[in-house]
C-alpha cells in the first residue's frame, strides 16, 4: 500500500513538472471555455492546423469552466497572466472585456467577414456565430410557436427551459433578446413565460439534457443546434423555431491581451483563425456558423438550416449600462 | 462527569497538540482564502443586489427539511439493511452509499428518468392506466427528492456501519431476553446511533445549504435559491469580488452556528467490536416492514442509479473506452482519488485522535469546528480564492493544479471522513481508557493494538468515502483544468458541452461504477488488513 502511494504521488509531481520541459518553442497560450478546448471541440484541430504553418510553435489551450471565467481569470491576473489570447468571448460582454483595457488591437482586415451585419470592432475578431433560438423535437410538438407572444398563449403544460442568466451565456443572451425585442415591455413578456419555464438552469448543457430526454417542449440553445443532429446522428427531428420579432445573435470573438509577449504570432493566429483555413473547422466542431462564406467546405447541413429574417441589436453602452438592470428586471418577473 | 472522564483518559499531549495545530492550519487557510479574494478586490463598492434574509430564510427550511427527512429515511434503511441477509446485499450497500459522492447533475437526471415527465414511473401510469402523472421532480419537491437520496443514502450507511459493529455479547442478551423489535430498537440500536446524528445531520444541513446544481436544475427558478448561486452570480456576473465575500461571510456565519450545535452535542458511548453479523431474527411484523423500506428505498434510491448505469451502458460506451484522452483522465482521476484519500486519512485520524483525548467538552466543539469549515465556504469562494493564493504564492496555476485539487478534495472530504471515525474513536477512548491506562500503553501501542483493529472496516469506508468525493469532484477542477490536465467529471462536463450526451452518460455511469466498487470493496479490505495486524 505505502509503495503504490509513494508511486502514485510521484506520479502527482511528475504531471505538475511536465509543462515545464516545453518552453524552448514560442508558444501561444489560449484561454478559452470547457467545450470548445474538450476532445470534441475545435480546440485539438485548431492546433494541429495552426502549428503546421506557424514554423515551429506550439498552441496551448488552458480551459476555464465558462466564457466569462476566462475573463475572470485574465481580470485577475492582471499583467501576470500567461494568457496571450482569450477565445470564447461573445458580444454580451465583449464591452466590458474592452473596458478592462486589457485587450490590444488585432490591426487584421476584416472586410470580407460574412456576419450578420458589419463587424468593425478593433479588439476582438469574431470566429463564429449563431441566433439564440427556441429547438423543438418535430414528432413531439407539431405546431411550434411562431413569436414569443404566441408562445405565452400556449396551454401551461407547454413548457420550455432556459438557462440563468448570472451563469451561461444564452441565458443573458435571452434577456437582450427580449430586451432588444420589446424594449419596455419586456418584464411583462417574462411574466407571461414564467408558467412555462420548466426551469432555469446554470448551463447550456442542463438545460439542452433535460429537452434531449423529453422533459420539456423547447429548450433555449441555437439556430445551428439541428445541424449537429442531422451530421453527427442523423436525426431530422430537431429544429430550430423562428420567431416573427427577429431574433438576438450570438457572435462569438477572440481578443489579444496587452500583457503577451507573442503579440506576432497571435496576431498571426487570428488572422489565420478568421481565414477560410481555420473556419472549416468551426462548423462541425463548435456547431456554429463560421464567419466567411466557405462555399462547398461548409457542411450542406448547415445550408438546410432556416434562418431568421430580422436580426435584433443592442449597443455596447446599452449593454455594459443596463444589463445588471435587465437581469433583476427578469428575475423579479420569473420569482 | 467532566472529572470521572479525565481519570479514564490516558493522557496524549502529542495527539492534543498535533490536532490543534491542524485545526489552526485550515482555520487560518479559510481566512487566507478570504483575504486572497478581498486583495484582488481592491477597494470596490460592494453593491449588493441581494436579498440575503429572504435567501438565508429559503435556504434553511429547504436544508432543515432536507436534514429531518435525510435521518429519518436514513435511520429506517439501516435497521432494515443491518437485519436483512440476501443475495447482493453488499452491493445494494455500496450503491446507496454511492450516492453522497456521485456528482449532483448525475443524480438530478438520473432522478428525472425514473420520476420525469417521460420517466419509467410516468411511462408506467400512462400504459397502466392511461394518464400521467405531471412532473412532481421540479420544485420545492425536487430538490428535497434529489437532496434526500443523496444524503439519506449516505446517512444509511454510516448509520448502518454504527449498527453492525454492536458487540456480539450485547446482541445474545437481549435475544435471550426477548427482547421485541422495538424494544430492541429503543435498547440498543437507538443508543448505537444517537452519537452519530449531530455529526451526520451537520454534514447534510451543509450540503443541503450550499447545494448548487440541484437547486439550479430541480428548483424551478430564482424563487428557490441558495446563497451559493447569488455567490456565483457575484463573482460570475458582476464581479464583484467584496459582495461575495460579504455573501460568503454571511453563508459561513450561518454554517458555522449549525456546526457549533452539533459538535456541542456529546457523543454518546458506542461500544465497540468486530463487526460481525450474528442472526438477530425480528418478529414476523417486523420483519415485513425491514422488506418494505428497502423495497421503497430501492425504488427510490436505486433505480434513479441504475437509470444512470443503463443510460451510459449504451451507444456511448464503446467509443469512450476507444479515446486515449479518457483513459488519461481517467489514471488523473485515480491517481488524484488515491492521493487525497491518503492525506485525508491522515487529516481525520490526527483530527479525530486528537479530539478523543480531549476531556473538555468546550475544547472539543472548537477544535471540531474547522473539520466542517470548508463545507461552509462557497465551491466558488474556495477555488477563487485557492486559486488567488497559489499566484501569491509565485505559481502558475497550472502547475499547483494536481497538489491544490488534491488538499482541496482532501479538505472537503474530511468532515464526512471525521464522521466516520470520529464516534468509534471516542467510544474507544470512552470504553477502553482505564484499561489503556492500566496497561500503561503509548499512544503508538494503543492505536496499534487496539484502535487501529477496531477501525480496519471504518478506516476501509472512510477512504472509500474520500477517494470517491475526490472521483467526483467538479467544482475545484473546473477552475484548474486544463486541456492536458483532466479529471473524469470534467470531462463529462466537456462532453454535455459540445452535445456529446451520449458520451456523457457512459462517463457518469462509468464514475458511478467505480464509486460503487471502491464503496464495496475497500471497507472489506480494510477490515482483513486491521484484523491481520492484530
Amino acid at each position: 500500500m505505502i509503495k503504490s502511494t509513494s508511486m502514485a504521488l510521484a506520479v502527482l509531481f511528475g504531471l505538475s513538472a511536465a509543462p515545464i520541459l516545453a518552453q524552448d518553442v514560442p508558444t501561444l497560450t489560449i484561454y478559452t471555455y470547457d467545450g470548445f478546448a474538450s476532445e470534441w471541440g475545435p480546440g485539438a484541430k485548431l492546433s494541429e492546423g495552426f502549428e503546421a504553418i506557424c514554423g515551429g510553435c506550439k498552441v496551448n489551450w488552458i480551459a476555464a469552466d465558462s466564457s466569462i471565467g476566462t475573463l475572470r481569470r485574465v481580470q485577475l491576473e492582471g499583467d501576470t497572466t500567461e494568457a496571450d489570447l482569450i477565445v470564447g468571448l461573445d458580444t454580451a460582454i465583449a464591452g466590458e472585456a474592452r473596458a478592462t483595457g486589457l485587450f490590444a488591437d488585432h490591426g487584421i482586415d476584416l472586410s470580407g467577414l460574412d456576419l450578420p451585419g458589419e463587424w468593425t470592432d478593433a479588439q476582438f475578431v469574431p470566429f463564429d456565430y449563431s441566433h439564440f433560438a427556441f429547438v423543438y423535437d418535430a414528432d413531439v410538438v407539431a405546431n411550434p410557436p411562431r413569436s414569443f407572444e404566441e408562445l405565452i398563449a400556449l396551454p401551461e403544460d407547454f413548457k420550455i427551459v432556459v438557462q440563468d442568466p448570472r451563469s451561461a451565456t444564452p441565458g443573458l443572451g435571452l434577456v437582450l433578446w427580449i430586451k432588444a425585442a420589446y424594449g419596455d415591455r419586456a418584464a411583462e413578456i417574462w411574466a407571461g413565460l414564467k408558467p412555462h419555464i420548466l426551469t432555469v438552469t446554470r448551463d447550456w448543457s442542463d438545460s439542452y439534457s433535460l429537452f434531449l430526454d423529453g422533459e420539456a417542449d423547447m429548450a433555449l440553445s441555437y439556430t445551428t443546434s439541428p445541424a449537429y443532429h442531422r451530421i453527427d446522428e442523423n436525426d431530422d427531428s430537431i429544429h430550430a423555431a423562428l420567431f416573427d420579432e427577429g431574433h438576438y445573435p450570438q457572435i462569438e470573438v477572440a481578443g489579444i491581451l496587452k500583457s503577451s509577449d507573442q503579440q506576432e504570432l497571435a496576431k498571426q493566429f487570428l488572422a489565420w483563425f478568421a481565414s477560410a483555413e481555420g473556419q472549416k473547422i468551426i462548423p462541425t466542431t463548435n456547431w456554429m456558423f463560421p464567419v466567411v462564406d466557405l462555399g462547398d467546405d461548409l457542411d450542406p447541413a448547415f445550408a438546410t438550416l432556416p434562418q431568421p429574417e430580422k436580426t435584433l441589436t443592442l449597443s455596447d453602452e446599452d449593454i455594459i449600462a443596463n444589463s445588471s438592470a435587465w437581469i433583476d428586471e427578469m428575475l423579479a418577473a420569473v420569482q | 462527569m467532566a472529572s470521572k472522564m479525565l481519570t479514564l483518559l490516558p493522557p496524549r499531549p502529542l495527539r492534543i497538540a498535533a490536532a490543534w495545530v491542524l485545526a489552526l492550519a485550515i482555520t487560518a487557510l479559510i481566512v487566507a482564502v478570504l483575504w486572497a479574494i478581498l486583495a484582488a478586490a481592491g477597494d470596490g463598492a460592494g453593491n449588493s443586489r441581494v436579498d440575503i434574509a429572504h435567501l438565508v430564510r429559503m435556504t434553511t427550511i429547504q436544508a432543515g427539511l432536507t436534514t429531518v427527512l435525510s435521518l429519518g429515511v436514513g435511520m429506517a434503511l439501516a435497521w432494515a439493511l443491518n437485519r436483512l441477509r440476501f443475495p447482493g446485499r453488499d452491493l445494494i450497500v455500496g450503491l446507496f452509499a454511492a450516492a453522497i459522492v456521485t456528482p449532483g447533475m448525475v443524480v438530478a437526471f438520473g432522478l428525472l428518468s425514473i420520476w420525469g415527465r417521460n420517466g419509467w414511473i410516468n411511462e408506467a401510469s400512462r400504459a397502466l392506466f392511461g394518464f400521467s402523472l405531471g412532473n412532481p421532480a421540479f420544485g420545492l419537491s425536487g430538490i428535497l427528492l434529489a437532496h434526500v437520496i443523496l444524503d439519506g443514502a449516505f446517512a444509511a450507511r454510516i448509520l448502518l456501519a454504527r449498527l453492525d459493529a454492536i458487540p456480539e455479547p450485547r446482541l445474545k442478551v437481549g435475544q435471550s431476553l426477548g427482547l421485541s423489535a422495538w424494544k430492541r430498537f429503543g435498547l440498543i440500536d437507538w443508543p448505537a446511533m444517537r452519537g452519530s446524528l449531530p455529526g451526520l445531520g451537520a454534514i447534510i444541513f451543509l450540503l443541503a445549504f450550499t447545494s448548487f446544481p440541484i437547486v439550479l436544475l430541480l428548483g424551478g427558478g430564482p424563487a428557490n435559491q441558495t446563497l451559493e448561486v447569488a455567490i456565483y452570480s457575484a463573482v460570475r456576473q458582476d464581479f464583484d469580488l467584496v459582495g461575495a465575500v460579504r455573501l460568503a461571510v454571511t453563508q459561513i456565519a450561518v454554517c458555522s452556528l449549525v456546526i457549533l450545535l452539533a459538535s456541542a452535542v456529546p457523543p454518546v458511548p458506542t461500544a465497540l467490536g468486530r463487526s460481525a453479523q450474528p442472526r438477530w431474527q425480528d418478529g414476523a411484523i417486523a420483519r415485513s416492514l425491514q422488506w418494505l423500506v428497502l423495497v421503497i428505498a430501492c425504488i427510490g434510491f436505486a433505480l434513479p442509479l441504475v437509470s444512470v448505469l443503463i443510460d451510459g451502458f449504451g451507444s456511448g460506451l464503446l467509443r469512450v473506452l476507444g479515446q486515449a484522452t479518457f483513459w488519461n483522465a481517467a489514471l488523473t482521476s485515480l491517481i488524484i482519488g488515491v492521493s487525497s484519500a491518503v492525506l485525508t486519512l491522515i487529516l481525520a485520524l490526527t483530527l479525530s485522535l486528537g479530539r478523543a483525548a480531549i476531556p473538555g467538552r468546550g475544547a472539543r466543539t472548537i477544535l471540531g469546528a474547522p473539520t466542517f469549515a470548508y463545507l461552509a465556504v462557497p465551491a466558488v469562494v474556495l477555488s477563487l480564492g485557492f486559486f488567488l493564493l497559489v499566484r501569491q504564492m509565485g505559481f502558475a496555476p497550472g502547475q499547483a493544479a494536481p497538489i491544490v485539487v488534491v488538499i482541496a478534495n482532501a479538505l472537503l472530504a474530511l468532515p464526512f471522513a471525521v464522521a466516520t471515525l470520529g464516534p468509534p474513536l471516542d467510544a474507544v477512548a470512552r470504553t477502553r481508557g482505564k484499561l489503556i491506562r492500566s496497561l500503561g500503553l503509548s499512544g503508538w501501542q494503543q492505536f496499534r493494538r487496539v484502535e487501529f483493529p477496531l477501525l480496519g472496516k471504518d478506516i476501509g469506508l472512510m477512504l472509500a468515502l474520500a477517494f470517491c468525493f475526490s472521483l467526483g469532484d467538479l467544482g475545484v477542477i473546473a477552475l484548474f483544468g486544463t486541456q492536458d490536465f483532466q479529471t473524469l467529471p470534467l470531462m463529462m462536463f466537456r462532453a454535455l458541452g459540445a452535445y456529446r450526451s451520449n458520451d456523457a452518460a457512459a462517463i457518469a455511469a462509468l464514475l458511478l461504477v467505480g464509486t460503487i466498487i471502491a464503496f464495496v470493496g475497500l471497507p472489506r479490505i480494510f477490515e482483513r488488513i486491521a484484523h491481520a495486524a492484530r
